[in-house]
C-alpha cells in the first residue's frame, strides 16, 4: 500500500529515496538534473544501495557538460589519435588471428568503432554481441548491416527463460528491467577476450561523457570493477545473491554462467586490456549515425522512440522504452532528458529546445510494446515451477505494473494532485529566479 | 507540356540550414541565406524553405528568414513549417513567400486546406506529405518531421488534399530522404497518377540519373534537391544541362546566363 500523505502538495519534510540529493537542481547548461545516478557496479546493486549522482560545479554546471567543453577546448585530439595509432601498432597481428575485440549491438556507435578500427587503423577485430531482451525488427536489421560491413561476430543469447526471471526480479526489487542486459554488456567482452586469447578490448564512448565522474575520462582503460569480481559470494543479480537464486528461485548454477563476471586474476595474468575508443577519438553520436548510414546500411527506427524525439539511438531492444520509463519514475529523468542533454552538449540543439522536448516527450508511458513486455515479465508456474512461488502475483498485468510503479516514486520528486502523479519541479516550470 | 521545375529545398532549424538522413540526425550545414543566394545565382527555378522542427517545438520563426531571402532572391518561394492557421499563412505571404507548404496542421485539421485555398487561391496551397513505405505499393503519411505515424494512406490523403483545394503536393519519401540513393519512384508515380495537380518529388536524389528516372518513370512535375546541392556534389547548372540533354523539358538559360544575368 502506498502512503499518499508523503506525496501531498504541501508536504515539507520530503523523503528522498535511493540516497538521491534531497534538493533537486537542473544543470545550467543542459537539462540533466542532479538526480542522475552514476553508473553503478550492478553486481553490488541491492534494494538498499545508495546512489552516487552526477557532480555539479559551483556554477551549477554538470560534469558531462564540462567534459564536453574539454572535448572542444582542452584535449589535443591529434595527440590522442597518435596514442591510438601507437596502441594499434603494439597489438596489431599479421599472423591471421584477431588482434582486438569489439563488443557492440550494431548500433551507430559500435558500427563506427568496429569499422574505423578495421578500415582506417588496420586492425583485425572480432565483434561480440550480447543479445537484447527482445530485438526490434530494425535492431535486427542494423545488427545484420553491421556484420555485412565486414565483421565476424559471436552473438551470445542468454537462455531467455533465465533472462526473463532475472529481469522480473530486477523489476520487482530495483525497478530496473535493463539490469540483466547491463551484466552481459559489461562482462561478455572481457570473458570472450580471455577465451579467444585476444589482449585488447575496445568499448566506444566513456560513460563519463554522460556524467560519471570526470576523473574517469582521463584514462583510456576501463575500471575493472565494472566487469570483474573477485568473490562470487558478493555477486548479486537483481539484488538477489547467487545462493538465493539457486535456493529460492530454482535456478541451476549453469544457468547463471553468462552473468558471472570475469575473473580479475585471469584478466591480469593474461594481460587483457579494456580501452575506450572515445578516449582516443572525439566521439560525436550524430556523426556516428552519419558514418553508419554512409558506410553500411544503418537505418533509424521507423517511428520516434517512446518517451523521446529521436529515432537513431538505442533502438534495438523492446525493453528500452521501459528502462527509460523506470528512470523517469525513480529519478525524474526520462529518455527525452537524456537525449536532449546529450544533443545540447554536442551543440545539435539549444537548451531552450531541450526544455521544450522534455516537456513534450519525457515520461510518456511506453504503450507500443507494453503487452509484450508484461508477458515477458510474467512467471507462469508451468515454466517456472519453483520461482513462481516467490512472487505475490507471478503474472504481470497493467494494474499490477502501475501499482508497482508507484512504490518506486520518491516523495521528494513526485506529488499527488487531483488523483494523478506530477513531478514537483519539472524543468519546464523552472522559475527565472532560480538562475539568479 | 509545362516545364519540369528544379527546386532547392532548404530545411532550417533556428538560424541554421540543416540536413538529416531520413529526416533524423540533423546536421548543421550553414547559413540558409548564403545557400539560397548561391542556388538563385546558379539558376534554380524555385526555393522551398521548411522549418522542419517548427511543429515539434510548436513555434514559428520563418518570417525573418523569408524577409531576408526576398531581398535578393527573386524566384517563387515556398515556405513551410509550423503554419497552423489562415493568419499564419497571411503573415508568411506578406513576408514575401509565394506559397505555403503544410503537413502537420493539415493532418490534424484537413479543413485548413479548404480555408487557405479559398482565401488565397489554391496556387499557393502546397500540401506537404511525408510518406513512409508500409509494403510494396502502400505508404503511410507521417508528421512532425517523420516522427509521428498517422495511419493515413498517402494516396488517399493526396486525393483528399486535392479535393479540398491543394494546388500542389510536396511529396517527401522518409525512407529515401538524405540517403542519396534515389527517389522512391513508385511513390511519386502512384501519387502523380492519383491527382491532376503537380507533384514535387523530394527525398533521395544522389545523382543526375535519379532525377531523370523520377521524371520519366515517376511522372514528377518538379524535383526538390538538398543533399546533392548542399554537399556540393552537383551544381544547378549541371543538373539543368543534363536534364536538357536527356530531352527533359526544363527552363533553358542561355550559356553563361543565370538568374542574375
Amino acid at each position: 500500500m502506498i502512503n499518499y500523505s508523503k506525496f501531498e502538495i504541501n508536504e515539507t519534510k520530503l523523503e528522498a529515496k535511493y540516497g538521491l540529493p534531497s534538493e533537486l537542481k537542473y544543470c545550467r547548461s543542459c537539462v540533466i538534473s542532479n538526480q542522475r545516478p552514476n553508473s553503478t557496479v550492478e553486481y553490488q546493486h541491492t534494494e538498499n544501495s545508495k546512489k552516487e549522482t552526477i557532480h555539479f560545479d559551483e556554477e551549477g554546471v554538470c560534469d558531462a557538460c564540462r567534459f564536453a567543453e574539454s572535448k572542444t577546448k582542452i584535449i589535443d585530439w591529434k595527440q590522442r589519435e597518435q596514442e591510438l595509432i601507437d596502441l594499434c601498432n603494439k597489438y596489431r597481428k599479421k599472423d591471421g588471428s584477431y588482434d582486438c575485440l569489439i563488443p557492440g549491438s550494431g548500433g551507430k556507435d559500435s558500427f563506427y568503432a568496429a569499422h574505423i578500427l578495421k578500415y582506417k587503423y588496420g586492425m583485425h577485430p572480432l565483434t561480440v554481441t550480447w543479445a537484447p531482451h527482445i530485438y526490434t525488427p530494425w535492431g535486427w536489421h542494423n545488427f545484420q548491416a553491421w556484420l555485412n560491413a565486414g565483421f565476424d561476430n559471436f552473438l551470445c543469447t542468454p537462455n531467455p527463460r533465465t533472462h526473463r526471471l532475472l529481469t522480473r526480479i530486477a523489476v520487482e526489487n530495483l525497478f530496473h528491467p535493463f539490469q540483466p542486459f547491463i551484466f552481459g554488456q559489461k562482462s561478455l567482452a572481457p570473458k570472450m577476450a580471455l577465451s579467444h586469447d585476444i589482449k585488447l578490448v575496445f568499448y566506444g564512448e566513456n560513460e563519463a561523457e554522460y556524467g560519471n565522474p570526470i576523473s574517469d575520462t582521463s584514462l583510456a582503460k576501463r575500471d575493472w570493477k565494472y566487469f570483474a569480481a573477485e568473490d562470487k559470494s558478493k555477486v548479486y543479480l537483481g539484488g538477489v545473491s547467487l545462493e538465493a537464486l539457486e535456493r529460492d528461485f530454482g535456478v541451476e548454477p549453469v544457468e547463471l554462467l553468462p552473468y558471472i563476471p570475469a575473473n580479475p586474476d585471469e584478466l591480469e595474468q593474461k594481460k587483457v586490456e579494456v580501452h575506450y575508443l572515445g578516449y582516443y577519438l572525439r566521439w560525436h553520436p550524430q556523426e556516428c549515425f552519419y558514418y553508419a548510414v554512409e558506410n553500411g546500411g544503418f537505418k533509424p527506427s521507423p517511428e520516434r522512440t517512446v518517451g523521446t524525439y529521436s529515432k537513431y539511438n538505442s533502438i534495438d531492444d523492446k525493453i528500452d522504452d521501459f528502462h527509460y520509463y523506470t528512470t523517469y519514475i525513480k529519478f525524474g529523468i526520462g529518455r527525452a532528458t537524456y537525449d536532449a542533454a546529450q544533443e545540447i552538449r554536442n551543440e545539435e540543439i539549444t537548451r531552450e529546445e531541450g526544455v521544450a522536448l522534455v516537456k513534450k516527450f519525457d515520461g510518456e508511458f511506453p504503450e507500443r510494446f507494453a503487452e509484450e513486455i508484461f508477458q515477458y515479465l510474467s512467471i507462469p508456474e508451468k515454466d517456472f515451477p519453483v520461482a513462481f512461488k516467490m512472487f505475490e502475483q507471478p503474472m504481470i498485468d497493467r494494474d499490477y505494473f502501475m501499482a508497482l510503479t508507484d512504490t518506486f516514486r520518491s516523495p521528494h520528486l513526485w506529488k499527488r494532485e487531483n488523483g494523478s502523479w506530477k513531478l514537483r519541479y519539472p524543468i519546464y516550470e523552472e522559475r527565472r529566479e532560480d538562475y539568479e | 507540356m509545362s516545364n519540369i521545375r528544379l527546386m532547392a529545398r532548404l530545411d532550417v532549424k533556428g538560424p541554421n540550414l540543416v540536413k538529416g538522413v531520413q529526416l533524423e540526425g540533423l546536421r548543421k550545414i550553414g547559413d540558409p541565406h548564403v545557400f539560397a543566394k548561391e542556388y538563385y545565382d546558379q539558376g534554380i527555378d524555385e526555393l522551398i524553405y521548411i522549418d522542419i522542427v517548427a511543429s515539434l517545438y510548436e513555434r514559428n520563426n520563418l518570417l525573418e528568414i523569408v524577409r531576408s531571402a526576398t531581398k535578393d532572391v527573386f524566384i517563387p518561394l515556398t515556405v513551410g513549417g509550423g503554419i497552423r492557421t489562415v493568419e499564419d499563412v497571411r503573415d508568411v505571404l506578406r513576408a514575401g513567400a509565394d506559397k505555403v507548404a503544410i503537413n502537420t496542421a493539415a493532418i490534424k485539421r484537413p479543413e485548413l486546406i479548404r480555408e487557405i485555398s479559398k482565401r488565397f487561391g489554391s496556387q499557393c496551397m502546397v500540401l506537404s506529405i511525408e510518406a513512409k513505405k508500409v509494403i510494396q505499393g502502400k505508404w503511410e503519411a507521417y508528421y512532425d518531421n517523420g516522427r509521428e505515424k498517422t495511419g493515413i494512406d498517402v494516396i488517399e490523403w493526396a486525393k483528399r488534399g486535392y479535393e479540398l483545394g491543394a494546388g500542389e503536393i510536396l511529396l517527401t519519401s522518409v525512407d529515401m530522404e538524405g540517403t542519396a540513393k534515389g527517389f522512391d519512384v513508385d511513390l511519386v508515380k502512384a501519387t502523380s497518377n492519383a491527382v491532376p495537380i503537380p507533384v514535387i518529388a523530394s527525398g533521395g536524389m544522389g545523382n543526375i540519373n535519379d532525377m531523370i528516372s523520377v521524371i520519366n518513370d515517376g511522372c514528377a512535375d518538379a524535383i526538390a534537391m538538398a543533399h546533392v546541392l548542399h554537399y556540393k556534389k552537383l551544381t544547378v547548372q549541371e543538373v539543368r544541362d543534363y536534364a536538357a540533354s536527356c530531352n527533359v523539358n526544363v527552363r533553358r538559360l542561355k550559356h553563361g546566363q543565370d538568374n542574375v544575368g
